[in-house]
């Protein structure tokens, strides 16, 4: 059991070293920076209690926010999607994501308190 | 010119004897004779009594929608009908109106003070009914036992109502009264001893009697809810001269008092149901920040509030300032939020100072002091507390950094990745621009 485990697990990091544009990896790098920093938000909070609870809130929603932004400019300019987002250039899509991240953070330092 | 000026004096004379005014209606005018110490006692008390028989036919209590009498002492146990414009419906009607009434029956009460009496919440016993005590009949009885000793111990503890603490007991010769007890407004003032029973003394005991032991009632007292007061006696006699001035001794055995607490106890009942004692009143409200002066616009949550109430007390004719220590002031929003203890000053001014629940919304502060033998008190003022200012929240909270960090971190994130992402070039794309 686990060295079929393992051996999917090795095989699945072979496929995405070799066949995944570089750019995406960068993405991906980018992606698990968020999930850690949301993550390291949450244990604080469970640790030390809710109080500031607004900003707990902005403080968590920015990561949860950025991840989903960066998740989608990934789809975007993932070459295999191409069919899905034939009106969309990548360029259009980093563009859109610059603009949400905006709005994001403007709202996050609005509510931080 | 001289005219005039007498007619003004007499105009203001009778506005400042208004709350004075009795009506007082009699079976028979003897009983004028037979009760006087009673009325002197009232007329030196600066009551201007009118007497009128029962029956009279120009009987009136209001004239032009305006009562010409603020007190009203029914004397007429037996009556079968009023004369002129009295009737049950307008005594109702003149008590709803605030007026007070001192009632007293007899042996032989009639329908009509049945009638009154039940809109008042007591019942008078059946006509012919007396209370018969058979252990605690006054030495000057004839063999009835109607004459009853009524103990101070059977008294209602409420020194408003029945003055100090008395020290002989009363002769009591007439009808029970039972009360409703399902009426919170209804006072027990004296009660029958264990023994007592009302019934006919001369017929032989067929039924279970109306009233029996200390439910039969002797004196019972309503405050209703407009603060108009009535008294009920079971016995005229109560209040007469006989009775006043006779000494006091149980026939079989006990102290002999030289002198029945009658009189005493009249005077107590009187002084009260004719509002002279147990009136409360209201003065300024006032409530404020700590530490301000002026009662704002609003207050913000949990802020503390200041509030000052004058509560006055009649006395002898004149407003003086009331002394308690069981007041209290709620704060309300539906529900109390807040329930506090208002501390009394020299000064008749009651205050307290509390913080205001971390909830906003319209409150009331509300005081209703509901004590036995006073008038109800009650008084209610509305104030906004408003949430916290945008402004006023805490902010830098030392628990808070990591979070503040996290939000940096994630701008200065997405600063970095969009710089890498849009110079980073694959192989291909370098080998491509190069060539």
């Amino acid at each position: 059991m686990t060295a079929s485990l393992t051996t999917v697990v090795t095989k699945f990091y072979e496929e995405y070293a070799k066949t995944t544009p570089s750019k995406l990896k960068l993405i991906d790098a980018y992606l698990f920076y968020i999930l850690l920093t949301g993550v390291v938000q949450f244990l604080y909070c469970c640790l030390v209690g809710t109080f500031p609870f607004n900003s707990f809130l902005s403080g968590f929603i920015s990561c949860v926010g950025s991840f989903v932004l960066a998740a989608c400019l990934r789809l975007q300019v993932n070459p295999e999607n191409k069919g899905q987002f034939e009106k969309i250039s990548p360029e259009r899509a980093f563009a859109d994501f610059i603009f949400a991240h905006v709005v994001l953070h403007l709202t996050v330092m609005n509510f931080i308190g | 010119m001289a005219l005039i000026y007498s007619f003004i004096v007499l105009l203001l004379a009778s506005y400042i004897n208004a709350d004075k005014e009795t009506l007082v209606l009699l079976d028979n005018l003897a009983i004028r004779e037979t009760h006087s110490i009673f009325f002197k006692s009232l007329t030196e008390r600066g009551y201007s009594l009118v007497f009128k028989p029962v029956d009279d036919s120009n009987l009136v209590l209001a004239k032009y929608g305006q009562y010409l009498y603020k007190n009203l002492v029914i004397f007429s146990p037996s009556v079968e009908e009023f004369g002129g414009s009295l009737s049950v419906e307008a005594i109702t009607k003149f008590v709803d109106d605030g007026g007070n009434i001192l009632i007293a029956g007899s042996i032989n009460s009639g329908d009509v003070l049945r009638e009154i009496t039940a809109e008042c919440g007591f019942e008078v016993d059946e006509e012919g009914a007396a209370v018969i005590d058979h252990l605690n009949y006054d030495v000057l009885d004839q063999g009835k036992h109607t004459i009853i000793v009524a103990d101070t111990a059977n008294l209602i503890d409420a020194p408003m109502i029945v003055g100090a603490k008395k020290t002989s007991p009363f002769l009591f010769r007439g009808t029970g009264l039972i009360a409703d007890k399902e009426n919170p407004l209804v006072l027990e003032v004296l009660t029958a001893s264990s023994t007592a029973y009302s019934y006919k003394p001369d017929s032989p005991i067929e039924e279970y009697p109306h009233a029996v032991g200390k439910n039969t009632v002797l004196i019972a007292a309503l405050q209703a809810r407009n603060n108009a007061r009535v008294v009920v006696s079971g016995s005229l006699d109560f209040f007469s001269d006989e009775f006043f001035s006779s000494p006091v001794e149980k026939a079989l055995g006990g102290q002999k008092y030289p002198k029945s607490g009658n009189q005493d106890l009249s005077d107590s009942l009187t002084k009260w149901v004719f509002k002279e004692e147990g009136v409360l009143r209201v003065g300024k409200v006032s409530h404020h920040k700590a530490g301000e002066k002026d009662a704002p616009q609003y207050y913000t949550i949990m802020e503390n509030m200041v509030y000052e109430i004058e509560i006055e007390k009649l006395s002898k004719d004149k407003w003086v300032p009331f002394d308690a220590k069981d007041i209290q002031l709620e704060f309300v929003r539906i529900d109390p939020f807040v329930r506090t203890v208002l501390k009394s000053g020299a000064d008749g001014v009651f205050r307290t100072e509390f913080k205001i629940p971390d909830v906003y919304g319209v409150y009331q502060l509300k005081v209703d002091y509901t004590r036995v033998g006073y008038t109800f008190l009650n008084s209610a003022t509305q104030v906004s507390v408003r949430p916290l200012e945008h402004t006023q929240y805490e902010r830098f909270i030392v628990s808070a950094y990591p979070y503040y960090a996290s939000a940096f971190s994630m701008m200065g994130g997405v600063f970095l990745f969009s710089i890498l992402f849009l110079h980073y070039r694959t192989t291909e794309e370098t080998k491509k621009k190069s060539e």
